[in-house]
């Protein structure tokens, strides 16, 4: 009997620990990302003032350069493009989000700034390309910023409130 | 159907129907072909024109500045759009087209064969010499189509050269005769053509000169003094010259200023007028250029009173 209970009080604190632990992974995710994204749009910035790469290939660039999941929307965007399906660019980049919204750790905020990207590929003259993208970057690293400090206040508490959480349960069935 | 294998323009313009033009006539577009009233025809309104615009410069209009300040883009198949919007000055210069409210789709479409009636006019039958051309026609009158095939026929060296086709340089500046879609030609112009795409006409003159060894070089749409300046260097060198401009007459080619000096040299020893009577590309006239003797004139019946 002692042992089950043993076993039970064991797996209530593990399962609550990694509870705690998945949620500040959640924070950390989402840095992770916007930093991708950040970088993702610098190389644009370079694809498109030094190179003038049409945006298809300059997606292919970038996506292969970034780690998942934000890489796979650049990729995907790109691909949808080549399909020639007529589809606008913005059409493509939301079929992209759609297919990597289940791996994106974002706030609804970044989503946001993520959809409007949308309407900046393609738009314009070089100028008048590198300005919506380098406005959409600043948005972006407020939002790094922000989420920088949600993750410094969060997960430390998390895996705590996690690992506490468990043992306090525990204590109170027994 | 029918319709389709002849249509040469397709015009999209904003806040009005969509038309298809073919030679002589023209029909409004509806969402399942042709209709007869404006009112059925299919209305073509910003968004149609900006996803237009993103799918013919691949999503990219921002790679595309030269050709937005031109005023066209090449499509793969040497088809052209022309686009009409609010041009961005620097300089008094156009700068950048913005707000694009007009498109013009022009299909492009090779005619093979059209040269071989003229060619016969243009060498000398001694030294196979290709003579140094003019080809005069109001605008949409066959001047392109004709370059295109002259320069495949005397770049290949097929029927009336016999088999020794010569090396030809094409300075395309507005990117028409060889329809290059990123640098490739999309239309056959000969086996022995080179093409520098989109490159201004003087400098693409002395550029071929110096490095491309030409025997032929062909050229449209000239008229600026450099590009006089170019030809004479081109003559000098000992390679033909066949170029074409707008225009209707002799007596209004001879009143241009820059083409009049031209004509008044004595630089071009053949002079072919096209007009649009019987279609475009009809051939009306070919005159000797120092004597100004017709070789060949519509006028009687297409009979070639010299060769």
């Amino acid at each position: 009997m002692i042992c089950l209970k043993c076993l039970g009080a064991a797996l209530i604190i593990t399962a609550a620990y990694v509870y705690g632990n998945g949620i500040s992974f959640y924070y950390r995710q989402r840095v992770q990302q916007l930093e991708e994204l950040l970088i993702g749009l610098e190389l644009f910035y370079t694809e498109v003032s030094y190179g003038l790469t049409p945006l298809p290939r300059a997606f292919m660039n970038i996506g292969a350069r970034l780690k998942e999941p934000v890489g796979a929307i650049f990729c995907d965007a790109a691909r949808e493009m080549q399909k020639n399906r007529g589809l606008s660019a913005r059409e493509c980049w939301q079929n992209a989000l759609k297919n990597s919204a289940a791996l994106l750790s974002l706030s609804p905020g970044g989503s946001q700034l993520l959809e409007r990207l949308g309407l900046a590929w393609g738009k314009g003259d070089k100028n008048d390309q590198l300005r919506q993208v380098k406005l959409i970057k600043e948005l972006l690293r407020q939002a790094h910023r922000e989420a920088q400090a949600e993750l410094q206040k969060n997960d430390k508490v998390w895996k705590y409130l996690g690992l506490l959480g468990g043992i306090t349960l525990v204590i109170f069935l027994l | 159907m029918e319709i389709l294998h002849k249509i040469e323009e397709i015009r999209l313009r904003h806040s009005r129907p969509l038309i298809v033009y073919w030679a002589g006539g023209e029909a409004f577009l509806g969402k399942k072909g042709p209709v007869l009233t404006t009112g059925e025809a299919y209305h073509v309104f910003g968004e149609d024109l900006e996803k237009t615009l993103e799918l013919i410069s691949s999503y990219s209009l921002y790679a595309f500045e030269e050709e937005l300040k031109q005023g066209y883009l090449t499509l793969p198949g040497g088809h052209r759009v022309g686009l009409a919007g609010r041009a961005v000055l620097e300089k008094g210069r156009i700068k950048i087209l913005r707000d694009i409210n007009s498109l013009n789709f022009r299909v492009a479409r090779q005619i093979k064969g059209v040269g071989e009636r003229v060619l016969g006019f243009l060498f000398d039958r001694q030294t196979w010499r290709i003579y140094h051309t003019l080809i005069i026609s109001p605008p949409q009158g066959g001047k392109t189509t004709l370059l295109r095939d002259l320069a495949r026929l005397i770049s290949d060296g097929a029927g009336i050269m016999g088999q020794s086709g010569q090396k030809v340089g094409i300075i395309d500046e507005r990117s028409e005769i060889a329809g290059c879609f990123q640098g490739i030609p999309q239309l056959d112009i000969g086996m022995r053509t080179d093409v520098l795409d989109a490159c201004p006409k003087a400098e693409g003159i002395m550029l071929m000169l110096r490095s491309l060894s030409p025997q032929v070089i062909i050229t449209d749409e000239i008229g600026r003094a450099e590009d006089v300046q170019a030809i004479a260097e081109a003559v000098s060198a000992g390679v033909s010259v066949i170029a074409s401009a707008h225009g209707s007459s002799l007596e209004e080619i001879c009143q241009r200023p820059v083409l009049g000096e031209l004509l008044q040299e004595n630089v071009f020893e053949r002079l072919i007028f096209l007009n649009n009577n019987k279609g475009p590309g009809t051939l009306e006239m070919i005159i000797e250029g120092e004597k100004g003797l017709p070789l060949y004139s519509a006028r009687y019946g297409g009979e070639e009173r010299a060769k």
